[in-house]
């Protein structure tokens, strides 16, 4: 299982995951993401300073 | 009355049932319509709801509180995860290994948000069907990220370790080995890692609860054989409910898992319950006078008699890559 996290232009976050044979069995051991309350802050005070989505969001 | 609730008012404005044309959990396609996934693509996603009741950054409380009234910011997280690409899929009809994924997919989700300093319960949990009220058709979940553990999960907690206290044995333990004695009346399906059973207390008709065989608290605690079997398990219970009345069946499903708060929970066991809306094909299990203003569910069903009739509906889960469980 490998991971792509980015960011929407709201802000928001926003996570691809994606499989394969040889990635999928080490799924569980593959993060290395952490949502901590600092980095969250960070990102809402600069959302720029992340990758961003260039499409339009869309809504929901 | 000692429990939280969350005023959501911008929720109201939320999407609700959009024709399939414009679902904004579908892919985004060339020159399509700009839905909230903004690939062509995807195996599964996960996104911050875009109408969340909690946020990791919330405004202060629209009102002030008082001796009588606390408020609080509602801070958290409000995730959605999105099963498949495929608009018209469910998870039922999912083959197994994409549940597989969505296990890993869960699993990874609780690892990254319990690192979040204020989230003391990840819950994971998903609501299907209109009967259940979603606004969206699309194949997808929800993990909220609570900044408390929930009042339901605190019974569960206080009830587990008050049995622990009596007698040295997990509560669920105990539940799955009384479900297995004898001929196993309540028992829906088993593989070598978990138990799917009605259980004696059941409130709802058709309220089937996945067991993990090894005591545990968490799907970080899975290996990787229980991730499949608990994947094979997903999928024998979800497709003998569409059998069942031979319909997309609806339900709730939840995850209890131990809380993220650093306390030790060892005592607690990780478990799935479902919570079928549906007594017949066409009637509903409504939460009336006695269920919600008293807490007391009466079950018009026993809950052996609805267990043999998921029974005869269980098919082996045959797995595309890596033969059957």
């Amino acid at each position: 299982m490998q991971h792509r996290r980015i960011t929407l232009e709201d802000g928001r976050y926003l996570v691809f995951y994606t499989f394969d044979e040889e990635t999928a069995a080490a799924a569980s051991s593959n993060s290395n993401e952490t949502i901590g309350a600092e980095e969250l802050t960070a990102r809402r005070a600069e959302p720029d300073a992340e990758p961003q989505a260039t499409e339009e969001p869309g809504r929901v | 009355m000692g429990e939280w609730v969350a005023t959501a008012t911008h929720r109201q404005a939320r999407t609700f049932l959009p024709p399939a044309d414009f679902c904004p959990l579908c892919p985004t396609k060339p020159g399509g319509f700009p839905t909230e996934i903004p690939e062509a693509t995807y195996d599964i996603v996960a996104f911050e709801n875009r109408f969340p009741s909690l946020t990791p950054e919330p405004p202060a409380p629209a009102v002030e509180a008082s001796e009588l009234y606390p408020v609080r910011p509602g801070q958290g997280v409000c995730e959605v995860i999105v099963y498949s690409p495929n608009h018209n899929s469910t998870l039922a009809q999912e083959p197994v290994e994409q549940i597989h994924q969505l296990v890993q997919v869960w699993t990874d989700r609780f690892r990254a948000l319990q690192s979040a300093e204020f989230a003391k319960y990840i819950f994971i949990f998903e609501n299907k069907g209109e009967a259940i009220g979603v606004t969206l058709h699309h194949p997808h979940g929800q993990i909220y990220a609570y900044p408390f553990v929930p009042p339901r999960i605190l019974t569960e907690l206080e009830q587990t370790r008050a049995h622990m206290d009596a007698t040295g044995r997990c509560l669920l333990c105990d539940i799955l080995a009384e479900e297995r004695r004898g001929r196993g009346e309540r028992i829906v399906a088993e593989n070598d890692s978990f138990a799917a059973y009605i259980p004696f207390f059941a409130r709802y008709p058709y309220e089937v609860h996945i067991s993990s065989t090894r005591h545990l608290q968490a799907l970080t605690d899975l290996n990787e054989t229980e991730g499949r079997d608990l994947a094979a398990m997903l999928k024998t219970v979800l497709a003998a409910y569409d059998k069942l009345f031979n319909l997309s069946f609806p339900y709730m499903m939840v995850l209890h898992q131990r809380p993220t708060d650093g306390g030790d929970y060892g005592y607690y066991h990780f478990h799935i319950e479902f919570y079928p809306p549906l007594r017949t094909a066409t009637k509903l299990k409504y939460l009336a006078g006695s269920e919600t203003g008293a807490g007391m569910f009466i079950n018009d069903t026993l809950a052996e008699d609805k267990a043999a009739e998921l029974r005869a509906l269980v098919v082996p889960v045959v797995w595309e890559k890596g033969g059957a469980l």
